[in-house]
């Protein structure tokens, strides 16, 4: 019997790759041995970011690791994907939010329509903003030109910002030619992992979200020829590389903050911030308007937190 | 013969008014551009600047791309090819000129896939200024397509040279 | 078959291809889609090369081509450049090969203005040559003093090579460029270094003016002096924003291309003729550009997709266990062996996605490295049978110049060229200091 080789494209780039991803399939590889093989590709290394979906729709990709909006899903989700503006808090509240109140189900359904396995949704690093200038307060967001999830960017453009979406590779080089001012796509770690945190010199302690949704997906065929103990160590894999975001980006996060000499840390007073966590339900109201789908989510969205906030601490603080 | 020295006309004829209109898009990039800079200095920086620029820099060297070809802008490695007769010459360029027929036909077909992907799920960028890429990709597709029916007409060309007519040379 | 047969193969029927003198764009792509559609023809491959179209559109410093492209067909057509080999003409022809060196001086100026070695090699070979070849220049040398002069246009910002190399490198422009301004100086003083002490073997190689010729009133030298001031205003205009941080890199080249386009109106000489020229001619060589960067993108992709730069590194390193030093040594001289045979253009977006990945796992500054890549390919430019630089003054040269004189002309500027490469390659200060100075204040 031949060796099933898989090709898989993720949404980072080397640099950031080597924590996310590597880890998880050089263990898959070293697992299913002359079984199955899976070939990793980086970011905008086989096809574009934009024509990920597609690519994978059609089999040209067999997998892929991405969040929903990057890759510009046709699905009914792909404004959740990514930072949805302060749909969590913390990292835990991804995966809750997926298994115990009824996300994989949606999203199960909404990637099944249109040929593609939702295998497995994360939760990924919190979303802060790195730049070159100081934000002290939000009339300092004004005009700036920052790299971010689109949806993010649709939501942060009622504060003056200006949300440019590049080849996740090029940032780096765009924050020096004066494209970009700056990133909100990360927290602190990515930024030292992949040298932003070297083209920037402020980090912004509030955040957008407090961590983001992505997933693991393959094309529906190929998912289905797989023999159900391949499908199992394939989900298993991916879980472990979830796994091992929690605890690098949860301890890094601290870390940077604390011990990072690149970046000076700021923050826009709590007063000043409550009018960004209330744009953000007027938003969601905006989003849940588009579709059932959409309304579905957010109601889960807006009974999950509701939820936390009864629980109290730890859960929510005040 | 007359019919491929009608198509060779009528071709040519489109496609190069086409490339002299299209030329002028240097400046329709400098405008864009320019308002980028501008707009960022003296406003707020517009959402759509570069990638409205992105978009006009496909639309000029795709449907320039004929009349880059009529022009002979597109090098070829001359070291065997620059010593040949002109006789000889037709004769390589007649059958190599249909492996560029096909590059062309496959990435017709993949624009073509590529653009009813576009309409059947309403595609937008994904960006803040969130675009419908279905204008773009229709005039890449139209692109391709014209330069599929300038290199028809360039091996119609070879073969009217194979058969003894005096074509001139593609030239600037 | 392995994928390292395939991507052998793929590699040599591109070759071939390419020797069968169809475009290389054509050839490029054929082998590109055909490649992809054999080995995922039911998977999708037949969206292999369009979707290189999608990457090449969101490769947004492309856009910098056509406007250095503009700048360079405005500077050469419009002839705006007169006054300043006039300028170098009056001030160094009492010299022996005086007027060489000021041609070299000419090129310096002209490298500022614009991003491609295109327009030194126009306005060298139309303005400078038939000057020189009037004044009993020897022909061999000067023919060489323009195309080693012109290849600085691409290591002295802007710079369009360096651009494409800090996409593929993904490497900051600014650094890049700041990088490659000491080491351009550098190769233009040992360019002048070796026409003064020719010159001063064989003074019959570029006698000196008469004393009539130089006897210019001062006012007329101190009008021509200030004509330098023109390429200075242009690089200022572009620069003085981008640095700033003021314009995007983009945004800069816009500027450049508009400063350029209005000094030639100001100074009346954008006739009816030269803007057409300008205008189309620029449409031809970005068209040029654009259609084999495409057809290299999708081969690239595909070459990607076989993960044949893996392979080669692993050849590279576990099979021969070559020092890192060693492999660096081995790319720059296959890197110059290919450019006998390659286009250059082919050569960029081909080459340098494969060499580049690898220098950087071997752990070499990948700035650094961008100026070498840069000087290799200005050699690669000039060394026969193929080099755009030859071709390029083949079609401009005047006809005594002939074809002999030409390949003839360029050995000893290669030499000097490999003998820069060999120094920046021992002291890679020489490219990183200004860059680190700038960038680290
Ligand atoms: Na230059
Ligand atoms: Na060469």
């Amino acid at each position: 019997q031949s060796t099933i080789k898989w090709r898989m494209q993720t949404y980072a780039g080397a640099a950031l790759a080597a924590h996310v991803i590597d880890p998880a399939i050089e263990m898959f590889n070293k697992i299913a041995g002359d079984r199955m093989q899976i070939e990793l590709f980086y970011a905008d290394q086989l096809v574009p970011t934009g024509e990920l979906f597609r690519a994978m729709q059609r089999g040209t990709i067999d997998a892929v690791q991405s969040d929903d909006d990057s890759m510009a899903s046709p699905t009914e989700v792909t404004v959740f994907g990514g930072y949805f503006p302060f749909a969590s808090r913390y990292s835990l509240d991804v995966p809750v939010l997926f298994n115990q109140y009824g996300l994989n189900e949606i999203w199960d359904a909404e990637y099944s329509k249109v040929g593609v396995k939702h295998i497995s949704a994360g939760s990924w690093d919190p979303c802060h903003f790195a730049t070159k200038d100081p934000i002290r307060s939000l009339a300092d967001l004004k005009g700036k030109r920052v790299f971010t999830f689109p949806t993010a960017g649709r939501f942060l453009a009622q504060f003056g910002v200006v949300p440019v979406t590049l080849p996740w590779e090029d940032i780096e080089v765009a924050v020096q030619t004066g494209e970009l001012d700056g990133i909100a796509w990360s927290g602190i770690t990515e930024d030292y992992t992949v040298g932003w945190a070297d083209v920037t010199n402020y980090f912004l302690t509030n955040n957008i979200s407090g961590a983001w949704a992505g997933s693991f997906f393959a094309n529906m065929d190929r998912w289905n020829e797989l023999p159900e103990d391949l499908q199992t160590l394939f989900r298993v894999c991916c879980d472990q590389s979830h796994y091992y975001r929690q605890w690098w980006y949860w301890g890094g996060e601290a870390k940077l903050r604390v011990h990072g000499p690149k970046m000076e840390l700021t923050s826009i007073p709590d007063e000043e911030w409550a009018t960004v966590e209330a744009a953000a339900r007027v938003f969601w109201d905006e989003i849940a308007a588009e579709s059932e789908t959409k309304a579905k989510v957010v109601e889960i969205f807006k009974q999950y937190n509701a939820d936390m906030e009864k629980a109290g601490r730890p859960y929510r603080y005040g | 013969m007359t019919l491929a020295r009608r198509y060779i006309a009528w071709i040519d004829g489109m496609n190069r008014l086409i490339g002299r209109v299209v030329m002028y898009g240097i400046f329709v990039m400098m405008g864009i551009l320019l308002w980028s800079s501008v707009s960022k200095t003296f406003f707020l920086p517009s959402l759509w600047t570069l990638e409205m620029a992105q978009f006009a820099m496909v639309a000029y060297y795709i449907l320039g791309g004929p009349y880059s070809i009529q022009m002979g802008s597109n090098v070829r490695m001359d070291l065997l090819y620059g010593e040949w007769s002109v006789k000889r010459q037709a004769w390589t360029d007649a059958l190599t000129v249909l492996f560029l027929i096909f590059y062309l036909c496959v990435m017709l077909y993949g624009g073509y896939d590529s653009l009813s992907y576009s309409f059947q799920y309403g595609e937008r960028s994904p960006t803040a200024w969130r675009p419908y890429l279905w204008p773009i990709k229709t005039i890449m597709c139209v692109g391709l397509f014209l330069m599929l029916l300038q290199a028809i007409s360039e091996l119609l060309k070879d073969i009217l040279r194979i058969r003894g007519e005096d074509i001139p040379k593609e030239t600037i | 078959m392995s994928y390292e047969l395939i991507a052998i193969l793929m590699f040599s029927t591109m070759m071939l291809m390419l020797l069968t003198g169809q475009r290389v764009f054509g050839a490029i792509g054929f082998v590109a889609v055909v490649a992809s559609l054999l080995l995922w023809g039911d998977r999708g491959g037949y969206d292999l090369g369009f979707s290189a179209a999608m990457k090449l559109m969101k490769w947004y410093p492309l856009l910098t081509l056509p406007m250095f492209i503009f700048m360079g067909y405005v500077l050469s057509e419009s002839k705006i450049a007169d006054d300043l080999y006039k300028m170098f003409h009056v001030w160094m022809g009492g010299l022996n090969g005086g007027l060489a060196i000021g041609t070299i001086g000419l090129m310096v100026l002209i490298s500022a203005m614009n991003g491609l070695s295109v327009a030194g090699m126009a306005i060298g070979s139309t303005i400078a040559l038939p000057e020189l070849l009037k004044r009993g220049y020897d022909k061999r040398m000067v023919t060489g003093v323009i195309q080693a002069g012109s290849s600085l246009g691409i290591l002295v910002p802007p710079s369009v090579v360096l651009v494409l190399y800090a996409m593929i490198a993904r490497q900051p422009v600014g650094q890049l460029w700041l990088a490659g301004v000491i080491p351009g100086l550098m190769m233009a003083s040992m360019f002048i270094l070796y026409i003064v002490i020719r010159c001063k073997v064989n003074p019959a190689l570029g006698p000196a003016l008469s004393k009539e010729e130089r006897d210019v009133p001062m006012a007329e030298k101190m009008r021509l002096l200030r004509a330098g001031l023109l390429p200075l205003g242009i690089f200022a205009a572009m620069m003085v924003p981008f640095v700033n941080g003021w314009t995007s890199l983009v945004e800069s080249s816009a500027i450049g291309a508009l400063t350029a386009f209005a000094a030639a109106v100001l100074k009346g000489r954008m006739t009816r003729e030269v803007f057409e020229n300008s205008v189309r001619n620029t449409l031809g060589i970005s068209c040029m550009f654009m259609w084999i960067i495409l057809a290299a993108l999708a081969f690239g992709a595909v070459f990607d997709g076989l993960g044949a730069v893996k392979a080669i590194e692993g050849v590279f390193t576990e099979r021969l266990g070559l020092s890192p030093w060693m492999i660096l040594i081995l790319m720059q001289l296959s890197f110059i062996l290919m450019g006998t045979f390659l286009d250059d253009t082919a050569m960029l977006v081909i080459v340098a996605p494969l060499y580049v990945p690898l220098v950087g796992a071997l752990g070499f500054d990948l700035i650094w490295y961008g100026v070498l890549y840069t000087i290799t390919t200005q050699i690669a430019y000039m060394t026969p049978p193929f080099g755009y630089n030859l071709f390029l003054m083949r079609a401009m040269a005047p006809p005594e110049v002939t074809l002999r004189d030409i390949y003839g002309s360029i050995l000893p500027f290669v030499l000097v060229m490999t003998l820069a490469l060999a120094t920046i390659m021992t002291f890679p200060q020489i490219a990183l200091w200004l860059p680190d100075y700038v960038y680290n204040n």
